[in-house]
């Protein structure tokens, strides 16, 4: 498996703070890899760093295959987290130049832009000026800034935040296109349902240190069918004085349940008090295992499950 | 190389759209014509109003002299649509004996305060003695109009000599042209021909002296500035809307600065070669094409490069350590107060460029490229060792600065929160 990202060994701190502690990963290439992680967790500090904006105090990254001091720049394209584009410049014109300076020619250019604005409906805008567009549409033409130069690894920070359902689903797409034409995808998100429907590997940093890393079902095995679905004819009063329960979630009509035994021995509790209507080992979904990573433990330190 | 290449056509075209160059090329000439033009066309037209005015003459022999001077004053001024000032209008204090000083000077100050005088002068009665230093008074409400008081004063001192003058048995006319200014006319050297003849001196004049010079450095100073506002706005723009953490993405930070600075450079060359076309214009038109030097254009060029890629490299390293335009202000002051002061030591050279002063300032890198070029465009103009010397230690210095530009820009531009201090800013440097 080539890889198109390899991080070995890379540290980075703010003052005393550690923003990424010692993280390896490698990334393969044609996979979508999803980056989750909490707020400052160092998401955005590693996908810089793969960047080149900012260097490692210590360790190495390789990206295609190159020092990612080098020229590979031209082949990655990047979405950052706070959107950077010019207010008063015409959308055309700024895609124009974010493309050429990624070393591709108005010839190469022109085509593609066309392409793609037509594609997400921001044809008719491609000579207004930025600031004349809605955020949503901004947001889009970032997106475009980052693929116009076709590259061969994509860097997304936050892709679709901000973005109703729609046009979250257009870039979607966009994104698994290019997927499909052969270009290795790495997008940082919050949302755990994208990232459980579109990544083939899912990488969660949590204080700087890597705590997941692997494919969904590989994680999902990892933490084990420790979550059992009930539906009691008494509701959550039911499971009151049930012994063995480590966490119970109400969701109303069902309870999210999950027991230091083994679901054999609940099974035989439940049945003994009330009428169980429905009884189900679940696979933990991955905001299930993102919440119990990052919940803050009960003496409000954050913990790593 | 491509690449810095087009980040400086982006700058370029950023810049010659932008209000900054569009006031500084086209709208501030235009405006400082206007401006001149409606001054000119004021000055004759503004100022009709007949200026009535009282004189109390206590030598007794003043008056007519003032009256025939006024009405000449008023001949010259034209009549009707053709007038082109004010016409005073002179009447006499009756005879003052037997009166109470004090109440004719109030009865006088009562007539211009009801408007039938605009003023009233006083001429002591001894101001014909020629020891006398009694001074002429002149009495107004309105003590910012000075037309009619300095009229008065030319006029009362031109009167007073002649009479005394005359009583002291000399012929005005006579002293007038006995001590009649000589005037010294100033000349560039002769040469020597092959042929063992000499070529005519020419005639160096205030427009070679003084009008050539100023010009320069005037357009030195605007093709600089011209730049730094809008250098500032837009680093600053890059930097809070996180464009260039999209352009670090594509570029590095060198090569970002590098294009800033060649886009300084060409709309600077582009801003001074408008001005120098009608600045040739000009001289075409007044008949004086002999000052225009090729070798000054060459300096011009030369240091006009150096101090662009010198204060541009120091604006943007600057700007980059700010994080909006407030902190870029108070960031910016000690480099905007350096052109400026560079700026206005000019002067000290314009006014002796040989002078020990004046050399050493144009050796003083910041200031170089104002004051070595005061001094070239000054005839005979400095040695040109040292003008060698002084371009050799600007563009040391102008490397050194861009280097250490560059430092801060990689680290400034992702910096964000308060504004770095001096020491932090070297700390950035030695990183």
């Amino acid at each position: 498996m080539t890889a198109a990202i390899e991080i070995r060994h890379v540290s980075k701190h703010f003052g005393t703070q550690a923003a990424v502690d010692d993280l390896n990963l490698m990334v393969p290439e044609g996979a979508i890899y999803g980056f989750i992680g909490p707020n400052g967790s160092g998401k955005s500090t590693t996908l810089r760093m793969i960047m080149n904006i900012i260097q490692p105090d210590v360790g190495e990254i390789d990206v295609l295959g190159k020092p990612a001091a080098s020229s590979a720049r031209d082949e990655i394209g990047y979405l950052p987290e706070e959107r950077g584009l010019y207010k008063k410049m015409q959308v055309r014109r700024l895609l124009r130049y974010y493309g050429r300076l990624k070393g591709r020619s108005l010839g190469e250019l022109e085509p593609a832009i066309t392409r793609w604005l037509d594609r997400l409906q921001l044809g008719a805008w491609a000579d207004k000026r930025v600031d004349q567009l809605s955020k949503g549409m901004a947001q889009k033409v970032q997106f475009i800034a980052s693929i116009v130069a076709r590259p061969r690894l994509l860097i997304l920070d936050e892709p679709f935040s901000g973005l109703d359902p729609v046009n979250a689903d257009a870039l979607r797409t966009a994104v698994l296109d290019l997927r499909r034409e052969g270009t290795t995808i790495v997008f940082s998100t919050h949302d755990m349902g994208t990232a459980e429907k579109m990544c083939d590997r899912i990488f969660m940093i949590f204080q700087g240190r890597k705590v997941l890393d692997g494919s969904l079902a590989d994680i999902q095995a990892q933490y084990g069918h420790d979550t059992i679905r009930v539906r009691l004819s008494g509701g959550a009063s039911a499971l009151q004085g049930v012994s063995g329960l480590e966490s119970v979630t109400d969701h109303g009509n069902f309870q999210d349940v999950r027991t230091t035994g083994s679901p054999g021995a609940l099974l035989q509790q439940l049945i003994a008090r009330t009428e169980v209507r429905h009884f189900e080992i679940m696979q933990p979904s991955l905001a299930d295992i993102f919440v119990r990573i990052a919940r803050p433990e009960p003496d409000g330190r954050e913990g790593a499950a | 190389m491509r690449r810095v290449l087009i980040v400086a056509q982006n700058e370029v075209l950023g810049l010659v759209r932008s209000k900054f160059f569009i006031i500084g090329i086209l709208v501030m000439p235009v405006c400082v014509g206007v401006l001149m033009t409606f001054l000119g066309y004021a000055s004759s037209r503004v100022d009709h109003a007949d200026r009535r005015f009282a004189v109390l003459d206590r030598t007794g022999v003043l008056y007519p002299a003032v009256q025939e001077a006024a009405a000449q004053y008023n001949r010259e001024k034209g009549e009707g649509a053709e007038r082109s000032g004010p016409h005073f209008l002179p009447e006499p204090v009756a005879d003052t004996a037997g009166q109470d000083d004090a109440a004719l000077l109030a009865g006088l100050s009562d007539r211009v305060r009801r408007g039938d005088l605009f003023a009233f002068v006083e001429i002591p009665a001894g101001a014909l003695d020629p020891g006398s230093t009694a001074a002429v008074k002149y009495y107004t409400q309105n003590t910012s109009y000075v037309r009619l008081s300095t009229w008065l004063a030319s006029t009362l001192d031109g009167q007073v000599q002649q009479e005394r003058l005359k009583r002291a048995g000399m012929d005005p006319r006579l002293v007038r042209q006995l001590t009649r200014r000589t005037e010294l006319a100033s000349f560039g050297l002769t040469e020597r021909r092959a042929d063992g003849s000499t070529t005519e001196a020419r005639r160096v004049d205030e427009l070679q002296r003084f009008g050539i010079p100023i010009f320069f450095l005037v357009l030195m100073f605007m093709s600089v500035m011209s730049n730094a506002q809008h250098l500032i706005n837009t680093i600053i723009e890059e930097k809070m809307s996180k464009i260039s953490e999209v352009l670090l993405g594509s570029i590095s930070s060198f090569q970002l600065l590098a294009g800033k600075l060649v886009g300084v450079v060409v709309v600077s060359l582009l801003l001074a070669a408008v001005y120098l076309i009608g600045g040739a214009y000009t001289l075409f038109a007044l008949g004086r094409p002999d000052l225009i030097d090729p070798v000054l254009l060459g300096w011009f060029v030369v240091f006009l490069l150096c101090a662009a890629l010198l204060y541009g490299s120091l604006f943007q390293a600057l700007s980059s350590a700010c994080s909006d335009l407030k902190d870029a202000q108070s960031l910016l002051q000690p480099a905007m107060m350096m052109l400026i002061m560079a700026y206005l030591s000019s002067m000290l050279v314009l006014r002796a460029p040989d002078s020990a002063l004046a050399v050493g300032l144009s050796f003083v890198p910041v200031l170089t490229p104002f004051a070595m070029l005061l001094r070239l465009s000054m005839p005979p103009g400095p040695p040109l060792w040292q003008a060698l010397l002084s371009v050799a230690i600007l563009m040391t210095t102008t490397v050194a600065v861009v280097w250490a530009a560059a430092r801060i820009f990689r680290v400034g531009l992702l910096m964000q929160g308060k504004a770095p201090n001096l020491p932090e800013l070297l700390r950035w440097i030695r990183k």
